[in-house]
């Protein structure tokens, strides 16, 4: 595959990576606008990990929540570090997102008046999370995928985006290569967008889906492009303890309780009024303080107990009955009869491809690449800032998704050029192929990667401290000079999984190495990310977002962008 | 649970099989140490980190919701991140062997070409039909009764296990197939849906549609998110009679049949209603499927006789009411 004459190139006004809520609904808009769009995933589009989230969508259309009060708690749960226009574009626009999402198909549980349903969900002053039953990503998932496949988008499933064609300040195109059968192809277009989710693969305890490798991340910073606040990773408080399969927040939202092995409600100590609804990363850290100090339960006491045995089990099984189903299935336990164990797990990534409020990617903190959009969870316009509400997740990808389609017809419209691509476009994807599939050293894939997970988990997780990310980072340094020295078993061209890993382990380790450096610049604490030796926020020297670079050799620089403040000044944060 | 907490030293087997390279498949034995918590994915994980990384197969979410990871143990249908491993070991008296969900459709180790399964998805227009307002006010309003009208049928992760369990489908590739009209019932209910009589159009069509279904249950045992197929198919049925759809045909007799069958047995007669409906001759035309549903054991080779009247009645009756009462609830 080294050769490049066999390289396939397709023409398109637009390609899109990513198949999930992001990708799918700008595909939908630029396919209704008539424009020749190709969709590129290496999962089929309904294996997507937006089909995982469970809880809920978060939009105000309770009779006593407001947009503004949506806002308000976005801006206050995202520490202050979240774009407030951005923030603001997202509140005003999420009841109709929810509603479009409605008209699509999309099954959500209703009220007693044939309203969609609400619950509460954990840092909200009202309840706000849209939810079906809990499995609200599949739902909108399903919905969206089954429009846009009535629209008849074009999706090329099973193929993996390898590089970035980027040139002079210009995006034209990608390349790939078919899984199945490892024919490689050039994806040329005039408009390119990134949908390609998250990356909290990169730890050992995680919720995250298999695929969830961040490639696009360093695909992107291969080029010299930046990625924004990659230290911030988001905790979830509820993670299964073996597995880290998540248990929704919807367990907290329905009227969970957390105790430790002394059998207290331990967060009376931490967020006393909003108690287990406390903001994700303020009740992390609370389950990782008890575990720490000797008050866990279950295997090596690392977890905790939640407690849902006081309910009306007609609510476990009507608006839980999924979660439940996973506890049994990945721990034996029943949450009708007895209390669940859980950890802190690492789930969302707030950090990711920079852009602006119209989803076009930055170049630096104030320049934009041409013909270059993200949107969802791998892309950072900054509406979660440092932390993420529960259930503004999956509302960011669908709405900036639709958003970045929009802005992508419109650029189409005002008549962008094909830049043409060519053959050897494809030469950097064929030759990390090939030196993957004739390495012929003794290092194992999935044992580098076990190395790097357990190391971002133990050293660059909940707790931080400026020796603990240094330690990771020198150990990243040496994963990326071992990785030059793997062997893989499979040298085949029929659905190379090996290979693929091997690519995805790549991105692993680059993209691993922007979140310890930025958790090590950032010497302060806020949202997600927690200094043990910078316990306070600071506002003066970090209320800033950053922007981090990387050259050949994997060294990483920094800069500062600006964050955008228009209705709320940072205030003290508690709960 | 029941589980000891040992773990348990086996030797898996597994389906192996590539198309580029090899010329026939053949069967490989790994040594696996199997935890109580362990997850057949977490077998196939291993395998795959730890002895041989060319060994393939789909998975993502591991959380038994993006559907990729259906295969088949001892040609029993599971989803790989869902199911327990020591379950299986029990089962199958430590012996088991990973296989793909079908093996006429292999392509590598676990991993099939499923394209059959999304043409027949395609076909039934799965969607709600209905003009989507682009940028809406309101919602459309639903009853809790609406919603609960799906029985769960959105809830389909498309994972193909009862598609490649179902034997009609295997014996007449024609048939929609269970998760197909699934998925037919699922946007045929929907009250936002405008579609739903084209659908039961299609889908009382002899040869693809509900009637070729010979409710044996094997997709309602298939289905890792317990969404019970059949229950819909029969649900297709009824909206096909109140729709004023359901011509007099083979299919419509086969209806007829099947309760004359329940009433004279107390049990649904296979063969029976193939003659009732079909007459004698039109038994053969069903040879193969028969043979097939034979060796399932779903019946006997004397069915079809008509002096032999050997359907067990009392002996069966029972597990045919819990069969029925499994078809009627609407399970979590
Ligand atoms: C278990 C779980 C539960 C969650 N629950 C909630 C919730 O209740 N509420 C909420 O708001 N949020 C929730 N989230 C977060 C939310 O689901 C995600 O942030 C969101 O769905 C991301 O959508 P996306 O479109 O950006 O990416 P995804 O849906 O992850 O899609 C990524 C796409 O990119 C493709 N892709 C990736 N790399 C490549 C490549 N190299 N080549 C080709 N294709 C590629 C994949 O195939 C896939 O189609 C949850 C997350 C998890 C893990
Ligand atoms: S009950 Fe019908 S649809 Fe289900 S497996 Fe049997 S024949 Fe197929
Ligand atoms: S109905 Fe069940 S078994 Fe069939 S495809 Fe859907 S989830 Fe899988
Ligand atoms: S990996 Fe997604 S259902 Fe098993």
């Amino acid at each position: 595959m080294s050769n490049n004459t066999n390289v396939r190139i397709y023409e398109y006004d637009a390609v899109i990576v990513g198949a999930g809520l992001a990708g799918l609904a700008a595909a939908k808009e630029l396919t209704e606008a008539g424009k020749r769009t190709a969709v590129i995933t290496k999962l089929h589009p309904l294996r997507s990990h937006s089909g995982a989230a469970q809880g809920g969508i978060n939009a105000a259309l309770g009779a006593e929540d407001s947009t503004e009060l949506h806002e308000f708690d976005t801006v206050k749960g995202s520490d202050y570090l979240a774009d407030q226009d951005a923030v603001e574009l997202m509140c005003t626009k999420a009841p109709e997102t929810i509603r479009w999402a409605e008209h699509m198909g999309a099954a959500f549980s209703r009220d007693a008046e044939g309203n969609i349903a609400i619950r509460p969900f954990g840092g909200q002053s009202k309840p706000r999370a849209c939810y079906a039953k809990d499995r609200t990503g599949l739902a909108v998932l399903q919905a969206i995928y089954e429009q846009a496949f009535r629209a008849g988008i074009e999706v090329f499933d099973e193929w993996y985006v390898a590089d970035l064609l980027y040139k002079n300040d210009k995006v034209y195109g990608v390349s790939a290569y078919n899984i199945r059968n490892s024919e490689p192809a050039i994806f040329n277009a005039k408009v390119v967008m990134f949908a390609t989710g998250g990356h909290a693969r990169a730890f050992r305890f995680n919720s995250n889906a298999h695929a969830n490798t961040g490639d696009s991340l360093s695909i992107v910073a291969r080029h010299g492009l930046p990625l924004e606040d990659m230290e911030f990773v988001q905790f979830h408080p509820s993670g299964l303890g073996g597995s880290g399969v998540l248990i929704s927040e919807a367990a907290r939202g329905e009227g969970g309780r957390l105790f430790n092995a002394l059998g207290e409600r331990f967060m009376t100590k931490y967020a006393p009024n909003a108690m287990e609804l406390a903001s994700r990363d303020v009740v992390s850290r609370a389950i990782m303080q008890e575990v720490r100090e000797g008050r866990g339960v279950g295997k090596d006491k690392q977890s905790v107990n939640i407690d849902l045995t006081h309910l009306d089990p007609q609510i476990i099984l009507t608006r839980l009955p999924e979660l439940r189903e996973l506890a049994i299935a990945f721990q034996g336990q029943d949450m009708l009869k007895e209390p669940i164990h859980i950890s802190a797990t690492a789930h969302y990534s707030m950090g990711g491809i920079p852009t602006t409020i119209n989803c076009e990617v930055r170049k630096n903190p104030i320049q934009t690449v041409e013909g270059f959009y993200a949107a969802g969870e791998c892309s950072c316009v900054s509406v979660h800032g440092a932390n993420r509400l529960g259930a503004n997740s999956v509302l960011e990808a669908l709405l900036f998704g639709r958003h970045a389609g929009e802005n992508m017809v419109k650029k189409l419209n005002e008549g962008i050029k094909l830049k043409k691509a060519t053959k050897e476009d494809a030469n950097q994807m064929l030759e990390e192929i090939r030196r993957i599939k004739t390495s012929n050293g003794n290092e194992r894939v999935s044992a580098l990667r076990a190395e790097l997970q357990a190391g971002m988990t133990e050293k660059a997780g909940v707790f931080r401290t400026k020796i603990s990310l240094e330690e990771q980072l020198s150990h990243i340094n040496a994963l990326l000079q071992r990785f030059k020295n793997i062997r893989i078993d499979d040298k085949s061209n029929t659905f190379n999984t090996d290979l693929q890993e091997a690519i995805e382990l790549g991105h692993m380790l680059e993209f691993s190495k922007f979140i310890v450096y930025g958790a090590l610049i950032r010497e302060e604490s806020r949202g997600a990310h927690f200094r043990e030796d910078f316990p306070k926020r600071n506002d003066e020297k970090f209320l800033k977002h950053t922007y981090a670079y990387m050259d050949n050799e994997f060294n990483i620089t920094h800069e500062w962008g600006d964050v955008v403040i228009t209705k709320f000044e940072p205030k003290e944060r508690s709960y | 649970m029941k589980f000891n907490n040992e773990t348990r030293k086996v030797t898996i087997k597994a389906f192996r099989f590539n198309a580029e390279t090899d010329y026939l498949p053949y069967i490989k034995q790994y040594e696996l140490e199997v935890g109580k918590d362990d997850l057949v994915l977490d077998l196939m994980n291993r395998i795959k980190w730890e002895h041989d990384g060319s060994f393939s197969y789909r998975r993502s979410c591991r959380h038994g919701i993006c559907g990729a990871c259906g295969i088949k143990v001892n040609g029993k249908p599971v989803l790989a991140c869902k199911q327990n491993a020591i379950e299986l070991l029990d089962m199958f008296d430590n012996d088991i062997t990973l296989e793909p969900q079908s093996k006429k459709r292999v392509i590598k180790d676990m991993i099939i070409d499923k394209k059959d399964f999304w043409e027949k998805h395609a076909k039934v227009k799965p969607y709600v039909v209905a003009n989507v307002e682009s940028h809406p006010t309101k919602e459309t309003k639903q009853s809790i009764e609406a919603f609960d009208a799906l029985l769960n049928s959105d809830l389909c992760i498309q994972c193909g296990n009862c598609h490649y369990a179902c034997p009609s489908l295997e014996a007449n590739p024609d048939f929609l197939g269970p998760a197909a009209l699934n998925a037919a019932y699922r946007f045929s209910i929907d009250t936002r849906d405008n579609a739903s009589e084209e659908r039961l159009k299609l889908t009382s069509k002899p040869n693809i549609g509900v009637w070729d279904c010979v409710k044996c249950f094997e997709c309602a045992q298939a289905c890792p998110k317990d969404i019970n197929p059949i229950e819909k198919i029969t649900k297709l049925h009824n909206m096909q009679f109140e729709y004023g759809i359901a011509e007099r045909n083979i299919a419509t007799k086969h209806a007829e049949g099947f309760v004359r069958s329940m009433k004279k047995h107390g049990f649904l007669d296979e063969a029976d209603i193939v003659v009732y409906s079909e007459g004698y001759l039109g038994m053969y035309k069903h040879l193969k499927t028969a043979y097939k549903m034979m060796k399932a054991g779903k019946i006997h080779f004397t069915d079809g006789l008509p002096f032999v009247d050997n359907v067990p009645k009392s002996k069966n009756l029972s597990e045919i009411q819990k069969l029925i009462k499994i078809s009627q609830t609407n399970k979590l």
